[in-house]
């Protein structure tokens, strides 16, 4: 029913395996950006050696500094060619991750989308808010910073290899030497970091939505005396994810300061050996042929031999955080779309007199078995049915089935939704916007005029008037500003403006008061005057006795069908 | 792009602007100045890095050419002599310095910023539990997570990105002037200016740029995430009618503008980025051209000629973290002046100093003269009500949605204070009571029932922290749940989901009410207590309520009277209430 439902994935989805396929939308952006920063690594070299020869031509050839400019100017150029590089590389990196991103968070909207309303009920809609913004987010360093670092982290250490190695070969064999353990270590503290990253994501998830819900009910923990215990259950639970962040950090920053590790002590150990090597300590292998200019360089080098494994590190939290959040939105993923078990059709491929027909169908939650059937029912085009029984009884359940939220376990399902059908619940679903954006949800095209006509017939006519933007008015979150006899009455106006022949309701005159109750009811009847197929869950008499059926339910089943 | 973000900000940021922005900040600086003493030892070790790193590669330069010079004298036959052993164990000690530090001054400085937070998030929480009905219905959405996890988070930044870093940066520029200027005062002089322009643009200059933009993402990713939570809440709506993609377009054209934005600041903190290498390449350069001026006119040795650039190099460093977070300030400010916002809140129920002490027999309420107006609405919800409840009376209270029943109810347990008039208890006003004395003898079933995202025992124990499950199963028994939840695989543990969606609305409601029950207070308003509960369930309830109130002073709200439903429930009394006023 979804207008795109993206493609069904293989069973195999894994975190690393979903951002490669996202890693490639945008293959040419990503391989522009690391061009970038090898021109960077490049420049940085020329300027380092540039430095070093200026150093060496002024002490040991005596030059003075008007034979020397034009390698000053030279040297400026390159810092300027280096900063060009810089500012294209942070450019082209993040257009890519931008991308990126837009394109996941698609992905995984039209995914709950297809799951539909029922299979997301258990979940905290602000957790999966939550995810769908800030994990979606989180995937931002792996692909800006992470991704292209790690085609440098290989390419430029190379570089400055050959030119070591060209300067000193000795120098090269031990920068070489030292090479081959930092993978090893990082690769090593980067999988625990990732696990406890995953944890600690969660943590985060739970945090969120541990908080919304003690800040929903704050009325109900103040009435009950229960505000200090909540608060330092807040304050134990911030504090809970600070000893989960720290056991990440701790880990996180240990691959960084073997890193640091590397770099000082390379650097230490080079200067030591070039000076010794300079001082003619060194009698074997290439020290004796050392210079200043040489020498200089390979010091000035030694650093930047190992920035981008440095800078690589840096951004390995991002690589964790990145496979920490694909986590969470590839388990949203990996969650199976609806199957269709029972048989379903919408097409009016039978008996055009038939609203709704349900042969053998049954659904069960997990851990909870059958809650509804199996059941037999029809709905006849403009008839309008109760369905009645005790609370629990499985009557929201078979509106469900109806709606095609949830799916059969067995039987068939036939729902006549050419044009649609209209839901009301006891809940009615307000945007944040105006009264007009809420009601052209169900009639996009429709006129202020007949917007206005829609309200009038759900008794809105007089507070419409009271306000001085009218149907402009926005609302706030889920109707904010509006009493609950109100919002519904606009959920009313709703129906009122839609073209479904068939209007599902489940408890739709559940705690109203008076006037906007005698309004939902007068409504409802027209709309069976107009001749829409109505099928209700209530308890209400007056609803009841307008229903040319009355249909009671009891654990799942139908105990009794009465026709008026 | 960016001309025309420039163009905005020419018009705001001046020195009124940046002395609001002290002001919004001031008292998270205070907040943060409690930590002092982590504080202080998280820069020091901070310093300590960046010292030990400008010491690594000066010292390392200084001792290469100072070996190559002694190098060619020794091989020209020149006795030279030259101690290797003091700038050897220099090196080796500023590279063991540096590692250490660094890792320590990390763990060190994270660990403050978490604790900070957790400080901040209690604080906050404590804040909003004390703000009245009024404000709190208004705002109890999405909005509020963002408000309270997300703020909160972005002024960690305050510390660990917009504090430590420049005062480490302006110290580490400090000491590499003093360094050269020790030797070569005209260099040191130079590049230490050279350095601190570059400095304030990189402070000052890159707010600046990027204040707007940076303010505006926070607000824009909280309509973002406002706008999926409702798509995903209204799945049902937006399916039926059709307007899925319609309603999905809003939230990508919410994106864009989310998305726009941080194009803008990835640009602006790439430029920063680009100014960091550029300027302190360009100072390189400048120090070792005025080094070696002084070189050849003999006033400085090689050795510290080459010393001076190397130690300007080092100085990339400290200014690598500059860029970005100064762009970014702009969301640390906009995340202050919420939070400043609600803290000043006006509308907090405030707790009397000195509470005078509740005479628990036979409590007399009364409602005298009582206003109230809710500040958007366009009549007051309550207007010169009078009313009062005898000891161990039952009366109703009548009247349609939104005509004052609840406000009446939330003035009695204190959840709003009225703008005129006087609630009292045995003719003592409620706000010279104590907040917990009142509520703890009130059982107060609202309109709505709120569930936690927790078991079914631990929304029950809210009401009474101490009962055995004994307890818990008598009064689900007496709301008939009690065969419901044994036949659950988890029983008293299932969880009942978030806001209690996992149970129908009739069982959410009996939940709410065997809480009450639980709660066991002398007095109890119960507003429509039997809503969503069919008629036979609700008689057979509202029976074994009448036993259970016996004794109890008891408010009934609501919509009208049901003969056949509330016969057994022994009201005394109704009164009616119509748009605020009572019906004479």
């Amino acid at each position: 029913m979804s207008p795109s439902t993206p493609e069904s994935h293989d069973d195999g989805l894994t975190p690393r395996r979903w951002l490669a396929g996202l890693a490639s939308r945008e293959r040419r952006l990503l391989r522009l950006a690391v061009l970038c920063g090898v021109v960077v690594g490049l420049a940085t070299m020329v300027q380092m050696g540039l430095l070093a020869w200026i150093v060496s031509a002024l002490l040991t050839s005596g030059a003075t500094l008007d034979e020397l400019s034009w390698a000053f100017a030279s040297a400026m150029g390159v810092i300027g060619v280096r900063a060009m590089a810089q500012w294209g590389y942070e450019v082209t990196a993040q257009e890519a991750s931008l991308r990126i991103r837009q394109a996941a968070r698609r992905e995984v909207l039209g995914h709950l989308e297809a799951l539909g309303p029922v299979r997301l009920a258990g979940r905290h809609s602000a957790g999966l808010g939550g995810q769908l913004v800030e994990q979606v987010e989180a995937l931002d360093g792996y692909f800006a910073r992470f991704l292209p670092q790690l085609r440098l982290a290989v390419v430029l250490p190379l570089t400055i290899l050959v030119i070591v190695a060209w300067l000193d070969w000795l120098v090269a064999i031990l920068l070489l030497l030292s090479m081959p353990l930092i993978p090893v270590f990082m690769a090593l503290v980067g999988m625990g970091a990732e696990r406890l990253n995953r944890e600690q994501f969660a943590a985060v998830t739970r945090l969120a939505g541990h908080f919304l819900d003690r800040v929903r009910g704050i009325t109900t923990l103040q009435l009950f005396n229960c505000t200090e215990s909540a608060t330092d259950e807040v304050y134990a639970r911030a504090d809970d994810y600070r000893r989960r962040s720290m056991r990440t950090l701790r880990l996180a920053f240990l691959s960084s300061a073997v890193l640091e590790f590397f770099a000082s002590v390379a650097i230490a150990m080079l200067a030591i050996y070039i000076g010794f090597g300079l001082l003619g300590y060194i009698a074997f292998g290439p020290a004796p042929k050392l210079t200043l200019f040489s020498g200089l360089t390979i010091l000035l080098l030694a650093p930047e031999f190992f920035q981008p494994l440095r800078t690589l590190s840096q951004h390995y939290h991002d690589r964790a955080a990145a496979l920490g959040a694909a986590d969470g939105l590839v388990a949203l993923l990996s969650e199976p779309l609806p199957e269709h078990v029972g048989e379903r059709s919408d097409q009016r491929n039978t008996d055009l007199a038939i609203a709704v027909g349900l042969v053998g169908v049954s659904v069960r939650h997990p851990g909870r078995g059958d809650v509804l059937g199996p059941l037999d029912l029809e709905v006849a085009a403009g008839e309008t049915v109760a369905l009645i029984g005790p609370s629990g009884a499985g009557k929201s359940t078979l509106l469900q089935l109806i709606a095609g939220f949830i799916d059969s376990e067995t039987g068939q399902v036939y729902v006549d939704t050419g044009n649609g059908f209209a839901w009301m619940d006891q809940r009615p679903f307000l945007v944040q916007g105006s009264i007009a954006d809420n009601l052209r949800l169900a009639a996009p095209y429709a006129s202020d005029a007949q917007l206005l006509a829609a309200l009038e017939r759900a008794g809105l006519r007089e507070l419409l008037a009271s306000l001085p933007e009218g149907l402009q008015t926005s609302l706030g979150e889920r109707g904010a500003g509006l009493s609950g006899g109100q919002a519904q009455r606009v959920a009313l106006a709703r129906i009122f403006l839609s073209p479904a022949p068939l209007v599902l309701l489940d408890e739709p005159t559940a705690s109203l008061d008076e006037v906007s109750e005698a309004f939902v009811i007068e409504g409802l009847k027209s709309l069976a005057e107009e001749g829409r197929t109505l099928v209700i869950a209530t308890h209400h008499p007056a609803l009841m006795v307008m229903a040319g059926c009355v249909v009671r339910l009891s654990q799942g089943r139908i105990v009794t069908e009465q026709s008026a | 792009m960016m001309r025309e973000h420039y163009r905005q900000q020419t018009e705001g940021l001046h020195g009124a602007a940046w002395r609001e922005l002290g002001s919004e900040l001031l008292p998270w600086l205070r907040r943060l100045g409690r930590r002092r003493q982590r504080l202080l030892v998280g820069a020091m070790l901070l310093a300590l890095t960046l010292g030990a790193a400008i010491g690594l590669l000066a010292l390392s330069g200084w001792f290469i050419t100072a070996t190559a010079m002694t190098g060619t004298l020794l091989a020209a036959g020149v006795v030279a002599r030259l101690d290797i052993y003091v700038p050897g164990g220099g090196i080796r000690f500023f590279a063991v310095t540096r590692t250490v530090s660094r890792y320590f001054e990390r763990l060190y400085n994270h660990d403050t910023v978490l604790r900070l937070l957790a400080d901040l998030r209690g604080g906050m929480f404590r804040v909003l539990a004390g703000l009245d009905a009024q404000v709190l219905s208004r705002r109890r959405a999405s909005e509020w997570l963002n408000r309270l996890t997300a703020d909160i988070d972005t002024l960690d930044s305050l510390y660990l990105r917009l504090l430590a870093p420049p005062a480490v940066a302006l110290l580490a520029i400090l000491v590499v002037t003093v360094l050269l200027g020790s030797f070569a005062p005209l260099t040191g002089g130079v590049v230490g200016l050279a350095l601190l322009v570059l400095w304030v643009w990189l402070v000052v200059g890159q707010a600046w740029l990027g204040m707007d933009a940076s303010r505006r993402r926070v607000a824009t990713l909280d309509r973002l995430r406002g706008h999926l939570i409702e798509h995903l809440m209204g799945l049902g709506e937006l399916r039926a009618y059709g307007s899925l993609s319609s309603h999905r377009q809003a939230i990508l054209g919410e994106e864009d503008t989310l998305y726009r934005d941080q194009r803008y600041l990835g640009r602006v903190s790439a430029l920063g980025n680009t100014l960091v290498g550029l300027g302190v390449g360009l100072a390189m350069l400048l120090a070792l051209w005025l080094a070696a001026l002084a070189y050849r006119g003999e006033n400085l040795s090689g050795p510290l000629m080459v010393m001076m650039p190397l130690a300007v190099l080092a100085l990339n460093e400290a200014f690598a973290a500059l860029p970005v977070a100064f762009t970014q300030l702009g969301a640390t400010r906009a995340a202050a002046r919420r939070l400043n916002a609600l803290e000043r809140s006006s509308s907090a129920i405030i707790e009397a100093d000195t509470p005078r002490a509740m005479n628990d027999d036979g409590i007399e309420w009364r409602l005298e003269a009582v206003s109230l107006h809710y500040p958007e609405a366009l009549t007051p919800a309550l207007d010169r009500v009078s009313m009062s409840l005898a000891p161990q009376e039952r009366l109703a209270l009548l009247g349609a949605s939104g005509a004052g029943k609840s406000s009446v109810a939330m003035l009695l347990t204190r959840l709003l204070d009225p703008d005129q008039g006087r609630v009292t208890l045995h003719g003592v006003d409620l706000r010279e009571l104590s907040l917990e004395a009142v509520r703890s003898r009130i059982g107060y079933l609202t309109q709505g029932t709120e569930l936690f995202h927790d078991s079914i025992a631990a929304n029950l124990r809210l009401a009474c922290p101490h009962a055995d499950d004994a307890e818990l199963w008598r009064v689900l028994e007496m709301v008939e749940l009690a065969d419901w939840v044994e036949q659950l695989p988890r029983q008293l543990d299932t969880p009942v989901g978030e806001g209690g969606r996992q149970l129908s609305g009739g069982q959410a409601r009996r939940l709410g009410l065997a809480r009450i029950l639980l709660h066991d207070a002398p007095i109890v308003i119960l507003d429509e207590p039997f809503t969503g509960l069919d008629r036979s369930l609700a008689r057979r309830i509202s029976r074994r309520l009448d036993t259970w109130l016996s004794g109890k002073t008891v408010l009934f709200l609501l919509h009208q009277l049901d003969e056949e439903r509330d016969a057994s429930l022994g009201i005394q009394r109704a009164l009616t209430l119509i748009q605020g006023r009572l019906e004479p």
